[in-house]
């Protein structure tokens, strides 16, 4: 994609605490350990409140290390079926919000918020939309960071307060880092250590270093420090992919780059997202469409073409209703590559209105009571008003009178 | 339903509306007529349906030919309008599923409350009202419509030179569940001896055209 990266980070409460605050309100404030079962059985860490990581407890520590950090922290077990269900619904919010939604640890996710489609929301109210859609799912307020990298992403979101947005500016990643410690980088330990030992305490200290020489001090690693200090350590995410709760994905027969050509599948796809509607009685309050390139690139996000979105003033339900709108984005859309896939999906779902579904189905009335009403019109008007037809058996020609038997009963 | 899936998407509420009149118009020669009777077919199938045949002259015997149920059709001929328009209302109460009405001259034929009563008929019976024949509706009646599908015929089927079906456009023209302007495109297979699919069946059938899919996408839908 030509476009330059762009990343939001949200980052939140670890889901077994949200859980824990909503199941004792009383903890809320409180030091809490939420343990679980690591590696060869231990007990670990999984999540610390906030009360508990100002005593040094920190996710992975040893269970009993924590118990002495913070003594007096309620202890309790992480309920794994629980968080899967949350994880569930928050990814989901997400992805109503973008496509390209990767899931972090439990506290923190990214959100890829480039696009080609000229109709989009610019970038600050996309990242709002996202920090929403996660706090109506999970009750609490997440903090949103918007960076080109992932690493100055995260720390946009630790700076911004919950319920807001902190970005960093187009180009302006070197200056925004120069005074985070290189201890806040995902790098290892020793490699730390020795930056430590060189006098490198900051991004900006090692980023006026050149590449060539942090390469040739610390190898491989050198090159991710490098990026990471300038803000260039990802050209993007590897995506969470769930089949949305309702949408159609057709695999084209090779790549396709004419969008003409694209339109024209416009009104099967309509018709089979109409479909899925019908069958759970739902009608769109929004759709997405995802083009999608050529197979064998490893992650998702280099692999999407381009995506857009819609949203009419009425719920849509029926392919007709699906297929203007439709139409719309596909003229929107720009693909930078050929398309191999189309996806389309409903968001927003409400309840299909002025649905009758199986209209004639269970409504056969008693033929004894239409009988009844024949008969009573008979009395009231006369025979010869109401009449039952019969196919003539063994009938020669077309015409009606020799074809067919009229019956007044 | 109607059972054509295409006619279904477009009318709004998935068929035609329950307690509701609605209207199949067009010029002679359009399918209108044959779409109504068609129609009828398909819900004798599994459902009583009544035709008031103001007209007295329908031929009865393309109901069996689009492979419709006549023992589940009554067929009321009424010397008198007011006839026609009591036993529509009786047997609307009575539970029928359709109620056919087939005129030529509308306005001659309504008197004035025959709609609002129809209407409280269709409501209590929960029966839906299909309007056929006619150019023009009078006001009481007109009113009264829900829905409202106009037909062109957009050109004849032929197989081994013979005429054995149309092609035909349906468009919502008026419609109290939604915007109007939703157009679909059927082919109506008239019943011949070689034909494999009569009626109904070969109607679910759309003729793809862009222009005309650009045109429903323009309508504002």
């Amino acid at each position: 994609m030509s476009s330059p990266t762009r990343l939001a980070c949200l980052t939140f409460p670890h889901l077994s605490l949200v859980l824990i605050g909503r199941a004792h309100p009383e903890l809320r404030e409180e030091p809490v350990l939420v343990g679980g079962e690591g590696p060869g059985g231990r007990r670990l860490v999984v999540a610390a409140s906030p009360a508990a990581w100002n005593r040094g407890v920190r996710p992975g520590q040893d269970w009993r290390r924590a118990v002495v950090l913070c003594p007096l922290a309620a202890q309790l077990d992480v309920d794994l079926a629980a968080v899967a269900e949350l994880r569930r619904q928050a990814r989901l919010a997400l992805t109503g919000c973008s496509p390209l939604v990767e899931w972090g640890d439990d506290a923190s996710a990214y959100v890829d918020l480039r696009g080609s489609d000229p109709l989009r929301a610019e970038e600050g109210s996309r990242a709002v939309q996202c920090g929403r859609a996660l706090q109506e799912a999970l009750g609490v307020t997440p903090s949103v960071g918007v960076g080109p990298s992932r690493f100055s992403a995260w720390a946009a979101a630790q700076l911004a307060a919950p319920g807001r947005v902190r970005s960093v500016p187009v180009g302006k990643a070197v200056e925004f880092l120069a005074n985070w410690p290189v201890t806040a980088l995902p790098i290892p330990p020793e490699i730390a250590e020795r930056l430590r030992q060189f006098g490198l305490r900051t991004c900006g200290d090692c980023a006026a270093i050149t590449l060539v020489d942090l390469q040739r001090q610390f190898g491989p690693e050198g090159i991710l420090l490098h990026r990471l200090c300038r803000g260039q350590d990802s050209a993007g995410i590897d995506p969470w992919r769930e089949p949305p709760p309702c949408g159609v994905r057709r695999v084209l027969a090779g790549g396709v780059e004419d969008s003409e050509s694209l339109r024209f599948g416009a009104a099967e796809l309509a018709r089979g997202l109409a479909q899925e509607l019908v069958q759970q009685g739902r009608a769109a309050g929004r759709i997405r469409l995802v083009l999608l390139g050529e197979d064998g690139l490893p992650a998702l996000a280099e692999r999407q073409v381009w995506w857009g979105e819609v949203a009419p003033p009425a719920p849509m339900a029926t392919a007709e209703e699906l297929l203007g709108p439709l139409l719309s984005l596909f003229g929107r859309a720009r693909p930078s590559a050929p398309v191999t896939v189309v996806e389309l999906a409903a968001f927003d779902l409400v309840a299909a209105p002025v649905r009758e579904l199986g209209l004639w189905q269970g409504l056969a009335a008693d033929r004894e009571m239409v009988q009844r009403a024949v008969d009573r019109l008979h009395d009231r008007f006369g025979r010869g008003l109401v009449w039952q037809v019969e196919v003539r058996p063994g009938h020669r020609g077309d015409v009606p009178e020799e074809r067919l038997v009229w019956s007044s009963r | 339903m109607t059972g054509v899936e295409t006619l279904d998407a477009i009318t709004g509420c998935q068929g035609l509306p329950r307690r509701r009149i609605s209207r199949l118009r067009g010029r002679s020669g359009s399918g209108a007529f044959e779409l109504g009777l068609a129609l009828a077919a398909e819900v004798s199938r599994s459902a009583p349906v009544v035709i008031v045949d103001f007209t007295l002259d329908l031929d009865m015997g393309i109901i069996d030919a689009y492979g419709g149920d006549l023992d589940n059709c009554w067929v009321v001929r009424p010397r008198h309008q007011e006839e026609g328009w009591a036993a529509a209302r009786a047997l609307a109460r009575a539970g029928i599923a359709l109620c056919l009405m087939v005129a030529e001259d509308w306005p001659r034929l309504t008197p004035a409350a025959a709609p609002a009563a129809l209407l409280t008929a269709l409501t209590e019976g929960d029966c839906a009202a299909l309007l056929l024949g006619g150019r023009l509706l009078p006001a009481a009646l007109s009113e009264r419509v829900c829905l409202e599908l106009e037909c062109w015929r957009l050109d004849w089927a032929l197989a081994h030179g013979d005429v054995c079906g149309l092609r035909l456009t349906a468009q919502v023209t008026r419609s109290h569940l939604g915007a109007p302007g939703a157009s679909c495109r059927l082919q109506l297979n008239f019943p011949r001896a070689y034909q494999l699919r009569v009626g109904l069946e070969g109607m679910g059938e759309i003729i793809e055209d862009e222009e005309l899919l650009q045109a429903a996408a323009g309508s504002g839908r």
